[in-house]
């Protein structure tokens, strides 16, 4: 038995409530992006937008991530979560600072609710931080994927930290340059160091599994650790000292080579994969990962190519933060939802009846139509919201608010029907 | 039971667990070979060196019930004993022909 850490998936009472609040913040930003559709199309520091965004990355994206990790711990770390009841508790304060937060954004209250707000979300994060750490510290393995969790953790709290210090500057006003250029900061450190560190580590573990692929070249996700670590570097240290133009070239071009890597590994596991067919979940993951090279793209204009006026820019800006939040990471979380909590609630429910009785599969606890129907659903809905940033049409945007929220939806339902699936239905 | 008696018993028993699929991929775990041995001694206690695809497989624990359900639903007496084994480790070249059709 030595070896095997089957016992050490945490209770379905500790990842569920994740996903359940998580597809509601998804129904939430359709809904406020229906509210204030011009919000994208005003400058990108605008307190809506803000809203907007801080409830797609922490109550909708963030929530669910802390949700399946949880779950995957023991997958990747090889050791169970440190503390159940923490993460119940981080669960809470979460929610409720998620929602803290985006209403004082919404409502523009810079100076009044917004420190409080950061700081309860700055608490509720460090406390998933501690629990991952302490998880980590228990793991009897040291692979390049744990160590990419590793530091997703850690690259998180250094963006909340700096999120939190431009929250209070607005009551103090205690630092040297101006909000943007920190927002920058904390921006880019939260798409790359956090969430892009943590989608690796656990994708370049969940994928080739998924996919049947093995004998992968590591050395493609240890170069990506490498580069990807040091353009965070160069960012925070560009950032706070030196704030030289050619540095944020650097900083661009190690994070491209960082993401080519791992596109390179995900590819190489693509490519040797003995299952040919795949399911819906792969079928996003897959464009996810394609839609990565969006934002580089949409960087690499902005950066290099020629010069832009201020209001292109703006576009730009806006137009990269929706291919990353909605391009990439809602993508590939649409996906792999459908390839984990199926898993996590057919584990809780026919554990224990295998062998004894006719059970059905994992991915028949929800409808395969409605995923179906939601994944073609979103894929217009990126394309006309695309279509609606760069053009600046508010119609365009308006119906791509519409498709979100009908995705938002039949999201809901497909999980609402895997989480209170009955196993006295089984056929 | 002869020998020869005891290795077709043997296929019979790897020919019922054909009825034990791996949820997540949804092939038979004979067929992804996370079976290395079988063997049964004549008096009711069947060995089995079991591997799985990674050794932090989250359904190690259900296919391990599934394989001794499995068995004695159809003889009750049958004692199972399942050894884990990661040597040598499971690579995909471990499906059969069978297997490889069914992942299309």
């Amino acid at each position: 038995m030595q070896g095997l850490q089957t016992n050490n998936a945490p209770h379905p009472s500790v990842i569920i409530p994740h996903f359940v609040f998580a597809s509601i913040a998804l129904i939430g930003v359709a809904m406020l992006l229906l509210l204030s559709e011009s919000a994208l199309i005003q400058v990108y520091f605008s307190g809506k937008l803000i809203a907007i965004t801080h409830l797609t990355i922490l109550g909708w994206a963030s929530m669910i991530i802390f949700g399946a990790l949880y779950q995957l711990i023991p997958v990747v770390f090889e050791t169970s979560l440190y503390s159940e009841r923490l993460a119940k508790i981080t669960f809470y304060s979460l929610g409720v600072s998620v929602v803290f937060l985006s209403y004082a954004f919404w409502i523009n209250s810079f100076t009044v609710l917004l420190p409080y707000a950061a700081l309860a979300t700055f608490i509720s994060l460090l406390l998933f931080v501690i629990n991952v750490f302490l998880s980590y510290k228990k793991s009897p393995v040291n692979k390049i994927e744990s160590k990419f969790i590793l530091m997703s953790i850690v690259w998180l709290s250094v963006t909340e930290f700096i999120g939190t210090m431009i929250a209070f500057n607005f009551k103090f006003n205690f630092l040297s340059e101006i909000h943007l250029h920190y927002l920058k900061i904390h921006a880019t450190i939260g798409f790359v160091g956090w969430f892009l560190f943590l989608i690796i580590g656990v994708g370049s573990t969940l994928l080739p599994m998924f996919f049947i692929s093995h004998e992968l070249n590591k050395n493609w996700l240890r170069k990506s650790f490498v580069f990807l670590n040091l353009a965070m570097l160069v960012l925070l240290v560009n950032g706070f000292s030196v704030n030289e133009t050619s540095l944020e070239i650097v900083t661009f071009s190690f994070s491209i080579l960082g993401i080519a890597y791992f596109l390179r590994y995900i590819y190489q596991s693509y490519k040797k994969r003995l299952r040919k067919k795949l399911d819906v979940g792969m079928r996003y993951s897959a464009l996810a990962m394609a839609l990565l090279v969006l934002p580089i793209i949409i960087l690499t204009i902005v950066f290099n190519v020629f010069p832009l006026d201020d209001e292109f820019v703006n576009r730009a800006v806006i137009l990269y933060g929706f291919s990353v939040l909605f391009g990439f990471i809602t993508t590939l979380i649409l996906g792999q939802t459908y390839k984990t909590l199926p898993f996590i609630v057919w584990l809780h429910k026919y554990q224990k009846l295998v062998g004894k009785t006719k059970t059905p599969l994992p991915r028949e606890l929800y409808s395969e139509k409605i995923a179906s129907i939601q994944f073609y659903t979103y894929f217009l809905c990126l394309i006309v919201m695309g279509i609606g940033i760069i053009t600046q049409n508010l119609i365009l945007l308006k119906i791509a608010s519409y498709l979100l929220l009908l995705v938002g939806i039949l999201y809901t339902i497909n999980v609402m029907k895997i989480i209170v699936h009955s196993s006295k239905n089984t056929p | 039971m002869t020998a020869e008696d005891i290795m077709l018993f043997e296929i019979e028993l790897l020919e019922l667990l054909k009825e034990v699929i791996d949820p997540e991929v949804e092939i038979n775990i004979v067929d992804m070979g996370l079976i290395y041995k079988l063997t049964y001694d004549g008096e009711g206690i069947v060995n089995i060196d079991l591997t799985f695809s990674t050794p932090s497989c989250p359904l190690g624990d259900t296919i391990m019930t599934n394989i001794r359900e499995t068995i004695n639903q159809k003889y009750p007496d049958f004692i199972v004993s399942i050894e884990l084994v990661f040597e040598p480790k499971w690579t995909p070249a471990m499906i059969s022909d069978e297997g490889r059709k069914m992942l299309g």
